[in-house]
């Protein structure tokens, strides 16, 4: 039963779906909402000091996201024990469980933390996370790869360090659609009722802003929002099946659905329950994000957490985890340690794509506040809530 | 040892129930009040406002999720009943011995989480399984799926509340006293007659009780919606769930839930008042 109910739920789900969990953590979030708050206090300016190592490591991530073993190594390495929670399945729900805390300057025991892009910009605006010292950081500086290191929510990379990269595009099952040529084949009324969308807005948005010749990176609002409008008739004409987290591997595998938006990794980890699976990606282009690291105020070992970050961005520890996960890997260096171990798995395009693929890459613009309101709620709205 | 006054008893062997209900009912509630009339975002910070336009702000939006929850629950209160009475009324009267293990199986999937069981309807109801073939078969699929249908959301509503029309109802139709059926027999009443004119005021208790347990909860579901149906299935519980976790909008979510809460007290209250409240306490109260 386990093995069944965890088959086919990777990085972002299990409890995406799983109402109880949501049910449990909407009590946190009446919590925090008690709490008040006032809100709004900025990006910290302090640099996490230099220390000693820690004997732990409270590390909080989503699912199915790393080789276990690089943990282990790192305890050997360096003597503290990592204690990793799988405990983020939603942006939105980790924060209306962490935010309670975090206002109150306490980070619930985490050192460590991973989330995407515009929510690492709103823990940085909200002033949750602390700012990293550099020079506890060499490997970071000289690994990352130069087109992740100055995000528009974080120019600098003060306050954060990719985890991994993900590619938002088409996934679809060759035996029922064959290639699909486009980004807007999933308006195609041959497929109605069998697409689905993604509940995240950037990546679903984004696909469709550049289905309709609009750059997500540079569109304005109303771009935005006339792509809302697009995916809201859709929805009502019933094209679109439903919208999920990535619970989708389910419903492509078994064919409930023929082409979806998705995430690259999920395409590689669901070809072993049906090689029919595939990843396109559409030549009008695909949104890019990153979860990113973060470490958070408060946290008790906030420098045993600089020294894992550093860790994992040595080349050859990345090299299990990218091995492993099979998302895009930001590291550098990567590749070539790959090449030596897993030849094959150095040529898949999904973790190390080319520079000429990545070119046609979005990352969707940092929406300021009013404006993340504004589309957050309109995006809801037709996605049913 | 100094002795109580006469008239604090009472209270004081009250004191743990009054305390639980405080504690667990009334302060959260009284949060949820509060916060439903607050005004600001994250960023800002909220702040107390008695702004009553949350309520009619919310109201105006999602007047489409809050009647169509009451449309679910009510068709799956409705189904509930007929399938729960006959299924309660055989083991009641015909159970004989095996009364207890019928009962065990109409509690048993219980034992599964609800959500578990969601799920594996997902799969009994995907469309290329036999079920769904069948139900095309028979012409009950007209959107030649069963899953993202408005169709498989009241049934899974209905599946996961069947236990809790049964077992009032059984409770009710089991305590029956056959004396007053041999009588209706004695006065020439036929098996229909008697049914209709004993049995069934009879266990009128049981069915309001069955029919109140499977509403309330019904209404505010959000797991069947959002694991069988799609957007256009969803119900308040998804919004309410969606505006606390994913918009972090506290304010329209609390107001939601105080409007949800009172929509049902009243609807509880008219039924309630139509089927009398002896109905709801048990005919032998009186």
């Amino acid at each position: 039963m386990e093995q069944w109910l965890t088959a086919n739920l990777s990085r972002r789900t299990l409890l995406r779906r799983a109402g109880g969990g949501a049910l449990s953590l909407s009590l946190a979030g009446f919590l925090a909402a008690c709490g008040g708050g006032g809100g709004g206090g900025g990006a910290q300016t302090k640099v996490i000091p230099k220390g000693k190592i820690a004997d732990r490591l409270n590390f909080s991530n989503w699912p199915y996201y790393i080789d276990e073993s690089v943990l282990k190594d790192f305890e050997r390495k360096y003597g503290a024990k990592v204690k990793y929670t799988e405990e983020i399945n939603d942006n939105d729900e980790f924060f209306g469980k962490v935010r309670p805390q975090l206002e109150r300057g306490s980070s619930g025991g985490r050192d460590l933390f991973a989330v995407t892009d515009w929510m690492s910009g709103r823990m940085i605006r909200l002033g949750y996370v602390q700012k990293l010292d550099k020079s506890a950081l060499p490997n970071v500086q000289k690994n990352l790869l130069p087109s992740l290191s100055h995000p528009g929510y974080d120019k600098n990379r003060d306050y954060s360090a990719p985890w991994q990269g993900i590619l938002a595009g088409i996934i679809y099952r060759k035996d029922k659609v064959g290639e699909p040529k486009s980004v807007n084949d999933i308006f195609d009324p041959k497929l109605k009722g069998k697409v689905t969308m993604l509940t995240e807005m950037r990546d679903t948005v984004g696909l469709t802003m550049l289905g309709m010749g609009k750059d997500p990176a540079t569109g304005s609002l109303d771009d935005a929002l006339a792509a809302v409008d697009k995916i809201d008739k859709a929805n009502r004409d019933g094209q679109i099946r439903r919208f999920t987290g990535n619970d989708y591997g389910k419903d492509i595998t078994k064919g409930d659905s023929w082409l979806i938006y998705g995430w690259s990794g999920d395409a590689v980890q669901l070809q072993p329950n049906n090689p029919n699976v595939k990843f396109f990606f559409p030549p009008e282009g695909f949104t890019f994000s990153t979860d990113n690291m973060q470490i958070p105020v408060g946290a008790p070992h906030a420098y045993t957490a600089e020294v894992f970050m550093n860790y994992v961005y040595d080349p050859e520890v990345q090299a299990k985890i990218a091995a492993e996960v099979q998302f895009v890997t930001p590291v550098t260096g990567v590749k070539e340690v790959l090449q030596k171990t897993d030849p094959k798995l150095a040529e898949n395009e999904l973790i190390f794509p080319s520079d000429e693929l990545l070119k046609r890459s979005y990352i969707f613009r940092d929406l300021p506040p009013d404006e993340e309101q504004e589309l957050d709620n309109r995006f809801q709205e037709v996605i049913g809530a | 040892m100094p002795r109580l006054p006469r008239r604090a008893v009472p209270y004081l062997l009250l004191a743990p129930g009054l305390l639980w209900l405080a504690f667990f009912f009334a302060l959260p509630l009284y949060f949820m009040g509060r916060v439903s009339l607050e005004q600001g975002s994250i960023y800002e910070g909220f702040h107390f406002a008695w702004d009553f336009g949350n309520y009619t702000d919310v109201l105006s939006r999602y007047d489409a999720q809050l009647v169509r929850s009451f449309y679910y629950a009510g068709v799956a209160t409705v189904l509930a009943l007929m399938i729960g009475y006959p299924l309660a009324y055989a083991i009641a009267t015909r159970g004989g011995k095996w009364r207890t293990a019928l009962l065990l199986l109409v509690v048993l999937p219980s034992l599964t989480t609800y959500l578990v069981r969601t799920l594996a309807w997902q799969t009994i109801l995907d469309d290329a399984s036999p079920t769904v073939d069948v139900l095309k078969f028979l012409g009950l699929a007209p959107e030649d799926r069963v899953l993202a249908t408005t169709g498989a959301v009241i049934a899974g509503i209905t599946y996961n509340f069947l236990p809790f029309m049964i077992l009032p109802l059984y409770a009710s139709l089991e305590r029956l006293d056959k004396s007053m059926l041999e009588a209706a027999y004695d006065l020439y009443a036929s098996r229909r007659k008697a049914f209709l004119r004993v049995t069934l005021p009879l266990s009128a208790p049981g069915i309001v009780a069955g029919c109140l347990l499977t509403f309330i909860p019904a209404a505010g579901d959000f797991v069947n919606a959002q694991l069988l149906g799609s957007s256009r299935q969803y119900m308040i519980g998804n919004v309410i769930q969606s505006r606390f976790l994913v918009l972090t909008d506290y304010p329209a979510a609390a107001a939601l839930s105080v409007l949800l809460m009172a929509a049902i007290l009243a609807m509880i209250v008219i039924w309630v008042r139509l089927a009398g409240s002896e109905a709801l306490i048990g005919a032998e109260a009186k």
